[in-house]
């Protein structure tokens, strides 16, 4: 054992140290606790969230066009869309779009199969429903996004 | 003041002459003892509760974390909430466990820790009693706590409370020996007369003492706090002393008896409820009685800092040993309140703005102007006077708490054969030999 050494064991000053390490984490702009509810995090910038279907701000009409890309591209077959053809602008127009948040795993294939960006992972990370059936979100919730409860007081 | 008022005062209040400060009539005593002791429980309780909330914060912020935010401002109303949870919590006795020891344990943990407090000395006249084999009785009746956790863990009829159990008696022991050690040579300093660090010059005209108050007096006299007496002799005796108190209270880095990662919870894995929260009040009354041994034996007791330069032997400018000091030192209670209200008040203004926190940001108000409110009265002098010494003994008991936590924030546990190993190997030793010393430097200078 070496000189410094065995002074270092006397005088306990690895102990110090630490003890120095912990009392200067004490200082408040350490905290890395955020308060959730009222203090939102920061989600990263490539999160992918819940599931939202775009729609035209000018016109409030989807972009969908009901390809079906989407569904084909899923490996959990958990899209189903619905279309039927418009016989005035002989256009496909989309009637139904489910989605089954609860069988997801966010691995964003469908929103890269997506040919007009309607269908995109957002940031939004409150996907919690009371029910089974609250996880499969009709078209209504997927252009609206999430509406998770406010908690006032 | 009406006259049979007037005459309760003086009756109450009629010094005795041979002891300064005590008082001549028995009743009289007794009545000051049972008022001593019902200040004492509910202050010992409400710093139990404040320590509580301390400790989940500190050790909270220790680890990056923010603690309870959420009941009262910064969660200082939690220990009333988990205090409310703990009473209508169902009482579980278990069905082997023998009823009648298991109901004793908490009983005998919290009666031994709360009993010690009657030789506490919290200022000159301020004690429940004086008793002359106080630091005896002090340590004996200490010691009884580990019946009740051997109590608690052989009634529990588990094996995880047995483990828990036999290792707090096997630590008891071997820490307890060290203490002794080291309580020892403190009591052999009060028996010399010299002041001053090295001036020992004899044995002391009144003989060495046991009396917590006559210890903490033998330091005034000496001039010195035994800390400081025979430099590193004391520091040792007291250094041996701060590791083996934290060994006996069964906390951090030494809480082996208790150690969640092996034993669930020691020797209270079977308690809930009420009774488990009897032996939290127990374990924390215990580490306030420790510290206080500490402070009354090494660190002058109710002393405040520098008043020992007054000493007979020691050569100081003239204005250091003046009223302006003796002034300064009498504000400081009253200056450390301020603070505390300042430090509140940076709290009330970095509240979050949300209209939800408007409620708790007027309580930290309200909190804050109640210790602007206390700074206040303890700067009227009569207060001022008497208040002084209370505060200071417990500035250095509140020290001592916060160490209890620093350490529980920073060091990791001992494996068993470590804590055996540093006992027997490192603390019984230095304590037998700091005691020889001690003893050696006394005779040597005679």
């Amino acid at each position: 054992m070496t000189v410094n050494k065995f002074l270092r064991t006397i005088f306990l000053v690895d102990l110090l140290q630490g003890l120095a390490l912990t009392f200067r984490y004490q200082a408040p702009k350490e905290i890395y606790t955020e308060q959730y509810p009222l203090q939102r995090p920061n989600v990263a910038e490539r999160y992918r969230g819940a599931p939202r279907l775009n729609v035209n701000p000018d016109t409030n009409e989807t972009l969908c066009i009901a390809c079906d890309l989407c569904a084909l591209a899923c490996p959990e077959h958990l899209i189903v869309v619905t279309s039927e053809r418009n016989e005035k602008t002989r256009r496909k127009e989309l009637t139904t779009f489910t989605y089954d948040l609860s069988r997801c795993m966010f691995c964003g294939l469908c929103e890269d199969a997506c040919p007009t960006d309607a269908l995109e992972l957002t940031q939004d990370f409150e996907l919690a429903a009371y029910t089974r059936e609250g996880a499969i979100w009709d078209r209504q919730t997927l252009e609206q996004g999430p509406q998770p409860t406010v908690y006032k007081k | 003041m009406p006259q049979w008022l007037q005459s309760t005062v003086d009756y109450v209040t009629k010094p005795n002459s041979m002891t300064p400060g005590w008082y001549a009539d028995p009743i009289a005593g007794m009545i000051w003892a049972l008022v001593y002791i019902l200040i004492i429980f509910g202050g010992v309780s409400l710093v139990v509760m404040a320590m509580n909330w301390l400790e989940r914060k500190a050790l909270a912020h220790i680890q990056v974390r923010l603690g309870p935010m959420r009941v009262g401002p910064h969660g200082l109303l939690q220990p009333i909430a988990d205090a409310i949870k703990l009473f209508i919590k169902e009482d579980i006795i278990p069905d082997g466990a023998d009823k009648v020891v298991f109901w004793l344990a908490p009983v005998a943990v919290v009666m031994t820790a709360f009993t010690v407090y009657i030789v506490v000395p919290f200022g000159p006249q301020h004690a429940v009693t004086d008793m002359n084999i106080g630091l005896l009785f002090m340590l004996g009746v200490g010691s009884l706590s580990v019946l009740g956790i051997i109590m608690a863990g052989w009634a529990s009829n588990s094996h995880y409370p047995l483990m828990g159990s036999l290792r707090s008696s096997a630590q008891m022991v071997s820490y307890e020996i060290a203490m002794g050690m080291a309580v020892v040579s403190a009591v052999l300093m009060t028996s010399f007369a010299g002041g001053g660090i090295y001036g020992t010059g004899g044995a002391s005209a009144t003989g060495g003492t046991l009396s917590m108050i006559g210890i903490v007096q033998a330091q005034a006299q000496q001039g010195t706090w035994f800390v400081f007496k025979f430099f590193p002799l004391g520091l040792l005796a007291f250094f041996i002393f701060a590791v083996a108190m934290v060994a006996e209270t069964n906390r951090a880095p030494f809480d082996l008896p208790e150690a969640e990662s092996e034993l669930v919870a020691g020797f209270h894995t079977e308690y809930s409820g009420l009774r488990w929260s009897l032996f939290m009040l127990g374990e924390y009354a215990a580490m306030v009685a420790v510290s206080s041994i500490a402070v009354t034996l090494w660190l002058g007791g109710w002393m405040r800092p520098f008043q020992s330069l007054h000493g007979p032997n020691v050569e100081i400018p003239h204005y250091w040993s003046g009223g302006a000091i003796d002034l300064a030192a009498a504000l400081v209670p009253a200056a450390i309140f301020f603070l505390l209200a300042f430090f509140t008040f940076i709290g009330v203004v970095r509240m979050p703005k949300h209209p939800i926190f408007r409620v708790q940001t007027a309580g930290l108000a309200a909190f804050g102007l109640a210790l602007g409110a206390i700074g206040l009265v303890l700067l009227a002098p009569p207060v001022r006077d008497r208040v002084q010494d209370i505060f200071w003994f417990v500035l250095k008991v509140a020290v001592f708490m916060y160490l209890y936590i620093w350490y529980r924030g920073t060091f990791p546990r001992y494996r068993f054969d470590q804590l055996m190993h540093l006992g027997w190997k490192f603390m019984i030793p230095m304590g037998i030999a700091v005691l020889i010393l001690t003893g050696a430097l006394g005779v040597m200078a005679q």
